[in-house]
């Protein structure tokens, strides 16, 4: 039984690889019905997965693939035209071979609820109905009775596993009128056939299932030459045996395996460097130096191109991907009565094969989006003086690290405008957002879930969750999308996708004291600014880039980082850009970049929001690595500290009633002094009694502080301590700051301005001087 | 002679067979001071116990995760037992990480201070004490030994994620 489920293995992947290869060879023949080769090799598909399952007993299929068979052998022989509804109905045939193969792959057995009959019926009203219409121009060549004796009986042969005389049901041929050479071929064609039985019949036995059909192209194709006279020469080419293939079959999961061991290897290299420098640093000048490094040079050498190597055994060339379009748009192009022409460019461009599993669908929902959205119908094309047949071109092609594929259709053209309006309608933009929408910005709103500007749901699209697929996977991939367009000429989708996923070039930044790893396929450029340059705009923050606006979120507000210190001078915004939206991140500090092998943070830890997981660094530490599409899903919800000061000031203060004083003084009577001291203002107080309470009060954002009273000498934090921690933070650079105090010296006047003081009152006071200082120092006069 | 060999071996065999019968009931613990209370884990669920070294906070968790840290390569949570029981933190030189494992999962455990090994007769072990907080079925069991009351931890509810 074991053997039996191991050659059925290999049936159903080699039938899976064929089936692939099929769909695009059919389409192609459709345009060129009488490329001989091609149908040869489509009649080989047939017929080998007939081969094979007839053998494993799965006779449902069997019998499908035989009558397709035989429509095939006729179209091969050319006593049937490949005409697009003969094309019609091998199609489905070939959906249902599929489907039955899938349900062998998920069942073992091809016994389900997949009704062949009707197809079989049609299959057979082609070959049987067509073949006795009169066909002037191929008779000739090609006389009916010859040529379907063979056709019939090979495909018996196959069935009932060769038991009889392989040569009986040979067509009696004339023999006498043929020439030297064209018996000589007859002669050896009975022998190779002799031969070949004789051969399949060993591989039967010896169970080696996948090997029959490899063979036995031969034999079935070596009947045409001699039927068609003329046309000898030309299938020699076919009847070569196909080399040697060079290739062997590996399990995924060792390639998975050996990829771990190589990010293991990668980090140990990251790690010898960081020593190595070290070192470097200790023992400069000495001799051995040059030796170490040279090994290390070394070491990072062979791991990179090690690493290399192993990631391009993962790789598969895109056009696994591609296959199944062109097929695909034969159909749209039938369900939806266009002209469109596919151009396909770069197939053999390669992916990781966790990245190839992952692209199929949201190319499938952008064609689609191209050919029914896009491309107009032919008339509409003629009125604007275009070719009556639409072009969808696809295309990949490699860019540094990454791959880019591009769809580009000739028709109608995105109307930014027109995508605004629709958005406007649906009520996923508002007219102020609409407003200050660039052209790409408003593309970009085709990927908003339930915006469709289809006028009615097709069969084909109009749902509204096409483009959204893509969006998500490609940001499952950390994939950016490009959209350009114009007008009645033409869009064009980029994807961009990176190489690889394991191991990644990332960019470390710093906040704080805490290192996060950006992946740098998600960076698209980092920019020096002075905090000026940063403006608000409705409660967020924004920065004027070139022609762009980009909103701002700070780094430290997305992971809680208690900020201790603020650099004034400048800082630095790493702009992120993942499928098709921007954003800029605010972050202290640029440390570099470094290859990063990700790993998983547990199951413990698993999903924390902003977290793609986690890396070893050279000095050995743990370094998070930024969920990129998490965080700009985050940076939505979060208005940054210091934006929410400035709202809240942003706040219409029309009395005295609309502002808070905060008194910090440890002694309770001196606060209730000047409590009734500013009790006439009329301004809301809030009291603290000491330094550490003020900062934590003002900190926490709780209260909309607008001037302190600062005493000076005080517990834990004193007044000027105090008054220079609180000008650490840009936000309360302007903050009214009233010391109250017996002290008053003039060097004690000195340190208060020093420390930031904008007042200083000296005790004992009188209340209307309080109130005075109060009201000019807020404004109140 | 060949008697006296036999004796010792009939010895031997009955002195191996009891221990042998009793190795079944004994259970090994490891003990642990968190706080001022003791509590104990099953020593086959420890992966193993390192002094405390440099950890990575990981954004928007609770207090007493306290972040991952890199054991030889794997990247392991980090959880304060002090903090998830609600007892002052304050860091000693006998502070240590206790890297529990069960099934796949893995994480490290701060405790103040490593006690003994402890080896106690799985009869003298009673069910957790009914109790209605959802520290109930953290506790596996309450062991007694000499005039001690150790409370044995349920590894498995440690690694439960509780956020």
């Amino acid at each position: 039984m074991d053997e039996f489920q191991e050659i059925l293995q290999d049936f159903l992947v080699e039938a899976f690889e064929l089936i692939e290869q099929l769909d695009q060879d059919l389409v192609e023949l459709e345009n060129n019905p009488d490329d001989l080769e091609l149908l040869n090799r489509i009649f080989r598909v047939a017929h080998t997965i007939k081969g094979s399952s007839s053998f494993l007993n799965f006779d449902i299929l069997t019998e499908l693939t035989h009558h397709m068979e035989d429509v095939l052998n006729k179209a091969r022989k050319e006593e049937l035209k490949v005409t697009p509804e003969v094309m019609d109905v091998v199609l489905p045939s070939i959906d249902m071979m599929k489907a039955l193969l899938q349900l062998i792959r998920d069942t073992g057995t091809d016994k389900g609820d997949i009704d062949i009959v009707q197809v079989v019926k049609d299959l057979d009203v082609i070959s049987k109905g067509d073949a006795s219409l009169p066909e002037p121009s191929k008779k000739a060549k090609a006389p009916a009775p010859a040529s379907s004796g063979p056709a019939k009986t090979d495909s018996n042969e196959e069935k009932t596993g060769d038991y009889k005389d392989p040569l009986a049901d040979e067509p009696e041929l004339d023999y006498a009128s043929m020439t030297d050479d064209e018996v000589e071929a007859e002669i050896n064609r009975l022998i190779n056939k002799k031969q070949d039985v004789i051969k399949q019949k060993k591989t039967a036995k010896t169970s080696e299932a996948e090997k029959t059909p490899a063979e036995t192209p031969a034999p079935v194709k070596a009947p045409v030459p001699v039927e068609k006279k003329a046309a000898a020469p030309a299938p020699k080419k076919t009847t070569n045996p196909p080399p040697v293939e060079q290739t062997i079959r590996v399990d995924v999961k060792r390639l998975d395996h050996l990829m771990n061991l190589i990010g293991e290897l990668v980090l140990g290299k990251n790690r010898l460097m960081k020593i190595n420098d070290d070192v470097e640093e200790r023992y400069e000048g000495e001799e051995f130096l040059e030796e170490l490094n040279q090994v290390v040079a070394m070491v990072s050498l062979v791991t990179t191109d090690l690493q290399i190597a192993v990631m391009k055994t993962r790789m598969l060339p895109i056009g696994k991907v591609f296959q199944k379009f062109p097929r695909m748009i034969r159909d749209l192009t039938r369900e939806l009565s266009k002209k469109i022409d596919l151009k396909i460019e770069g197939e053999e461009t390669e992916l990781d094969k966790s990245i190839v599993e992952v692209i199929g669908d949201p190319l499938v929902h952008i064609i689609r989006n191209s050919c029914d959205h896009g491309i107009e119908i032919p008339a509409d094309r003629v009125a604007k003086g275009k070719p009556e047949t639409g072009t969808v071109d696809l295309k990949a092609y490699n860019e540094g690290n990454h791959i880019v594929v591009q769809i580009t259709d000739d028709g109608k053209g995105l109307d930014p405008e027109g995508l605004k309006n629709h958005s406007i309608k649906k009520g996923i933009l508002t007219q102020t957002e609409a407003n200050n929408m660039s052209d790409k910005e408003a593309y970009a709103l085709i990927f908003k879930p339930g915006f469709s500007t289809a006028a009615q749901v097709t069969n084909v699209s109009g749902r509204g969750v096409g483009m959204d697929v893509v969006k998500t996977n490609l940001e499952k991939l950390n994939g950016i999308i490009d959209i350009e367009s114009e007008i009645g000429q033409y869009t064009t989708i980029k994807l961009k996708i990176p190489l690889t996923l394991a191991i990644i070039q990332a960019l470390l930044i710093g906040v704080q004291e805490e290192y996060y790893a950006i992946p740098l396929a998600s960076v698209l450029e980092t920019v020096r600014i002075t905090p000026d340059e940063i403006y608000t705009v409705e409660n967020r923050q924004v920065l004027r880039l070139r022609d762009e606006v980009l909103s701002l979120v700070h780094i430290a507000d997305i992971f809680d980082v208690e900020r201790v210190f603020e650099n004034h001078d400048h800082t630095y915004v790493v702009v992120l850009g993942l499928a098709e939206a921007k954003i800029g991140v605010i972050v202290d500090s640029l440390v570099g970049q470094e290859e990063i092998v990700i790993k998983n943070l547990g199951e413990y830890l698993k999903g924390m929001e902003g977290i793609a997981g986690a890396t070893i660094r050279g000095d050995g530490g743990v370094t998070l690595i930024v969920d990129v599409a998490a965080i700009m899903h985050m940076a939505k919800e979060i208005t940054s500290q210091a934006v929410t000061t400035e709202s809240a000031t942003a706040k219409p203060k029309n009395g005295p009633e609309d502002y808070t004083i905060m008194v910090v003084d440890d002694s309770k009577t001196d606060r209730k002094i000047m409590k009734s001291a500013l009790k006439p203002l009329g301004v809301n107080i809030v009291e603290a009694s000491d330094g550490v309470d003020a900062l934590t009060k003002l900190k926490s954002g709780e209260y909309d502080i607008d001037g302190m009273m600062v005493d000076i000498e005080m517990p834990r934090m004193d007044g000027y301590q105090l008054a220079s921690e609180i000008r650490k933070y840009n936000k309360y650079k302007d903050l009214p700051l009233m010391a109250v105090t017996s002290r008053n010296s003039k060097s004690d006047r000195m340190r208060g301005v020093e420390a930031g003081m904008s007042e200083y009152i000296t005790k004992p006071y009188s209340a209307d001087y309080i109130a005075n200082v109060v009201k000019r120092n807020l404004g109140l006069e | 002679m060949s008697s006296k060999l036999q004796e010792v071996v009939s010895k031997q065999q009955k002195q191996a067979n009891p221990t042998e019968n009793e190795e079944h009931k004994i259970l090994q613990l490891v003990g642990f001071v968190v706080g001022e209370e003791e509590f104990a884990i099953p020593i086959l669920t420890i992966q193993e116990i390192i002094k405390p070294i440099e950890y990575t906070r990981v954004p928007r968790t609770p207090s007493h995760v306290l972040g991952v840290f890199n054991l030889r390569g794997s990247v392991i949570p980090l959880i304060d037992l002090r903090m998830k029981f609600g007892v002052q933190a304050t860091k000693t030189d006998d502070m240590r990480y206790i890297v529990l494992k069960d099934g796949d999962e893995t994480a490290g455990f701060v405790i103040d201070r490593l006690n003994q090994a402890i080896r106690i007769n799985k009869d003298k072990i009673d069910p957790a004490p009914e109790a209605t907080t959802q520290e109930k079925s953290l506790i596996e069991g309450v062991g007694k030994q000499d005039d001690k009351i150790i409370t044995i931890l349920r590894v498995s509810k440690l690694l439960e994620r509780d956020f």
